[in-house]
C-alpha cells in the first residue's frame, strides 16, 4: 500500500502542482493543462512547497477534513458526533506524541511502513469490519 | 487477589478509543457481577502496556481481523483473544472462562 520506493515526485511545469505517485495525472487538477507533469526530485519538490505552511491540528479542522472526504463518497461519518469528536482528539494526541494522526483504535508497531497504514483515514476497504458491518474499524466511516 | 503475570485476564484499551469508552462500563459491570478480575491496560499512553500487547500480537491480530486494535481482551492462560466494538457480556464471559 505504501510502497513509496516506487513513487516519484512530479511537478506541473505550468502551475507548480506537486504530485507524488508512480505516474503523474494526465491533466493537472489545479490548472487543467494536459501532459503538464515533469519528473522532479525531492529537493525540487521540497523547494516548491517550502512556503506552504498550514496545519490540521484542531478537532474542528480534523473533523472538517473527514466531512469533506465523505462528500462524494459512498460512506459518511459516524452519526455519533461526540464519538467523532473523541476520535479527532485521539488522532491529534497521536499526532503530538507519535508523529502521525494514527487511529486511536489501533496501535502502532514501531515499523514505519506498517504504522503509515494506521494514518486516519486508513485503507478501511480491506478491513473485516468494513466488509461485514459496513464500518471502518473505529466506526468513523460508515457505508451509506 | 491479583493474578500473576501469565495467568491474567487483560483488557487492552485506548483512552481516546470511543468503543473502549463505551465498553468500559460493561467491563466494570462484568467484574462487579461475577467477581472476575480483569487487568485494564491502556496502550496509547503507556509504552509498557503497548509492548505487552505487541507481545501477544499474533493472537490479537487474528481476533481483530488482521491488525492490532482496541478494544482487545487477552486471556494469558488460554492465549485466547477477543476483539472489537460489539462484545456482549456473554462473549466476555466465555472468553474469561477459557472457552
Amino acid at each position: 500500500m505504501y510502497e513509496n520506493m516506487k513513487k516519484r515526485f512530479w511537478r506541473c511545469h505550468v502551475c507548480g502542482d506537486i504530485h507524488f505517485g508512480e505516474k503523474p495525472p494526465e491533466t493537472c487538477p489545479t490548472c487543467g493543462f494536459k501532459n503538464a507533469f515533469v519528473l522532479c526530485d525531492r529537493f525540487e519538490a521540497d523547494n516548491v512547497m517550502k512556503d506552504v505552511d498550514y496545519a490540521i491540528d484542531t478537532p474542528e479542522a480534523v473533523m472538517k477534513v473527514w466531512e469533506d472526504f465523505t462528500v462524494k463518497a459512498a460512506f459518511h461519518t459516524w452519526d455519533d458526533k461526540q464519538a467523532v469528536h473523541d476520535l479527532s482528539l485521539g488522532v491529534l494526541e497521536n499526532r503530538k506524541s507519535k508523529g502521525g494522526k494514527f487511529c486511536p483504535c489501533r496501535i502502532t508497531t514501531g515499523d514505519r511502513e506498517e504504522d503509515l497504514k494506521l494514518l486516519c483515514p486508513c485503507n478501511f476497504n480491506a478491513q473485516r469490519t468494513w466488509k461485514e458491518n459496513g464500518e471502518c474499524w473505529c466506526g468513523l466511516f460508515v457505508k451509506r | 487477589m491479583v493474578a500473576q503475570e501469565g495467568q491474567r485476564l487483560i483488557w487492552f484499551y485506548g483512552r481516546e478509543c470511543p468503543h473502549c469508552k463505551a465498553l468500559h462500563p460493561v467491563v466494570d459491570r462484568f467484574m462487579a457481577d461475577t467477581g472476575t478480575e480483569i487487568v485494564l491496560l491502556e496502550v496509547w499512553h503507556d509504552d509498557k502496556n503497548a509492548q505487552l500487547m505487541r507481545k501477544y500480537g499474533d493472537k490479537i491480530r487474528e481476533a481483530c481481523g488482521g491488525e492490532l486494535g482496541v478494544p482487545a481482551f487477552y486471556n494469558e492462560k488460554t492465549r485466547k483473544a477477543i476483539c472489537g466494538a460489539r462484545l456482549a457480556i456473554d462473549k466476555i464471559q466465555r472468553w474469561a472462562d477459557g472457552q
